[in-house]
């Protein structure tokens, strides 16, 4: 079985599923949406003030939303005993994490990129001359957040409290990532020289790099157990 | 050589004993039917099978195969068909055929896929979602799948539930050309009249402990257990 394809065939499945029932990123959308208008309005600011706040805002906004997804992502496996399937299937496990990877980290850039003109605007920020940058950084982010979630999704979707379970055991492990994500961000947005935030750049590239190695090895394990 | 052979298997949860030594053979171009009461331990039988559980102690062959070590090349010969019909509800009758056979590196025409869907008699419905399928139709699916994937090696739940007259006559004429062309079948069933017209052997699980007893035996006898 050729391991590439099994990668793009749950993809495939995954997408053309949420594009019929947009139920998952329409969910994903109104919550970020709904925390982008509360900060918006909870403070009053100058644009040197959001320059600060906004980092840190957009990114708490961007995880808390990617949990939603990826708490669907599994769930979806369970109608039908399809999970019972694909642990059936003569596949590499690797392939369905890695397939399963490319949905999730599709799913969370989607929403980011429908969202970050929002940020823009209710921010007042001016930013469309380090555009590239930010996508940088956010598909940097975004990995590091789907390559761990993707993982600890599949380990709490049989188990009864996993609402709560899957932030729990998620948000710890991907401080690294908040860290770096927010502080680079927030460097692009005061207009710094690349040197300057280039290694929290580095820390997001090295934190996919690992997680994404290790949740791929770990992964047969955790199916079939 | 048998196709599937279970070795004096038994399997605990915690410290009841769902089965005891079980043994039993089934040779290629063989269907063994397997009655029992509900909770007798047919379906945990089933899916130790089919590699989705560990037997406590014991040991299983499949095709020669060993169950437990050479498990990713059983997962190859073998093809399971449960309670969960292991379809997606967002995909079509068609869709979800090539997804399932996709997974398994085949790639049917649309004619072997139209021909296989008319055979169940879900043909007029090959482009409808899955959601709005009933069980019955789930099943009928089913069938078409392991008619385009040829297993030599077939686990069957409760073939007959959900199905109507017709369909059993589908799933009995599906089991007998499956057996003709050399697959082994083990079915477990709580119909005895329509099991009776395909099985070759057939056993009574009871409380962990199989009996084999005469096909014959299965219409004629008042109880069987």
């Amino acid at each position: 079985m050729n391991f590439f394809s099994v990668i793009r065939w749950l993809a495939w499945k995954d997408l053309i599923s949420e594009m019929r029932s947009r139920e998952t990123i329409s969910s994903m959308f109104f919550f970020a949406l709904i925390v982008i208008l509360i900060f918006s309005f909870s403070f009053s600011m100058d644009q040197q003030t959001a320059k600060t706040l906004m980092p840190g805002i957009m990114w708490v906004a961007f995880v808390f939303t990617g949990i939603i997804g990826l708490g669907k992502s599994f769930l979806a496996e369970l109608q039908n005993d399809c999970l019972e399937n694909l642990q059936m299937n003569p596949i590499p496990r690797g392939a369905i994490y890695l397939g399963k990877l490319v949905s999730n980290f599709l799913f969370m850039l989607i929403v980011e990129l429908i969202l970050f003109p929002l940020f823009v605007i209710f921010f007042n920020l001016d930013v469309f001359d380090k555009l590239p940058l930010f996508v940088l950084i956010l598909i940097a982010g975004t990995l590091g957040v789907s390559a761990v979630g993707t993982l600890f999704s599949a380990m709490t979707v049989q188990i009864r409290a996993r609402e709560v379970m899957l932030p729990i055991l998620l948000l710890p492990l991907i401080v690294p990532v908040m860290i770096g994500a927010v502080e680079a961000t927030g460097s692009v947005l005061s207009g710094e020289s690349v040197t300057f935030y280039r290694h929290w750049i580095e820390l997001l590239v090295v934190f996919d790099i690992i997680f994404t190695i290790v949740s791929f090895w770990v992964f047969e394990f955790i199916l079939d157990h | 050589m048998s196709a599937l052979r279970g070795i004096q298997l038994n399997k605990s949860y915690r410290h009841y004993q769902v089965l005891k030594e079980v043994s039993f053979d089934v040779a290629p171009g063989e269907c063994y039917a397997l009655f029992g009461p509900n909770g007798a331990g047919k379906t945990t039988l089933l899916k130790i099978l089919a590699t989705l559980q560990t037997p406590s102690s014991g040991r299983f062959e499949v095709m020669g195969l060993d169950g437990i070590r050479d498990r990713n090349q059983v997962r190859g010969i073998l093809l399971m068909i449960a309670h969960g019909s292991y379809l997606y509800g967002e995909l079509d009758a068609v869709e979800n055929l090539r997804f399932a056979l996709g997974l398994r590196g085949l790639s049917p025409a649309d004619r072997e896929i139209k021909i296989a869907l008319d055979r169940v008699g879900i043909g007029a419905f090959a482009d409808f979602k899955i959601r709005y399928f009933s069980e019955g139709m789930k099943k009928r699916l089913s069938i078409a799948k392991a008619m385009l994937i040829r297993p030599k090696v077939l686990l069957m739940d409760e073939p007959y539930s959900s199905l109507d007259e017709r369909g059993m006559k589908i799933m009995n004429q599906f089991i007998r050309e499956s057996t003709q062309q050399g697959a082994a079948v083990l079915m477990t069933s709580h119909n005895r009249a329509q099991s009776a017209e395909v099985a070759v052997k057939a056993g009574v699980l009871h409380q962990g402990v199989l009996h084999e007893i005469d096909v014959k035996e299965l219409v004629a006898a008042h109880e069987l257990f």
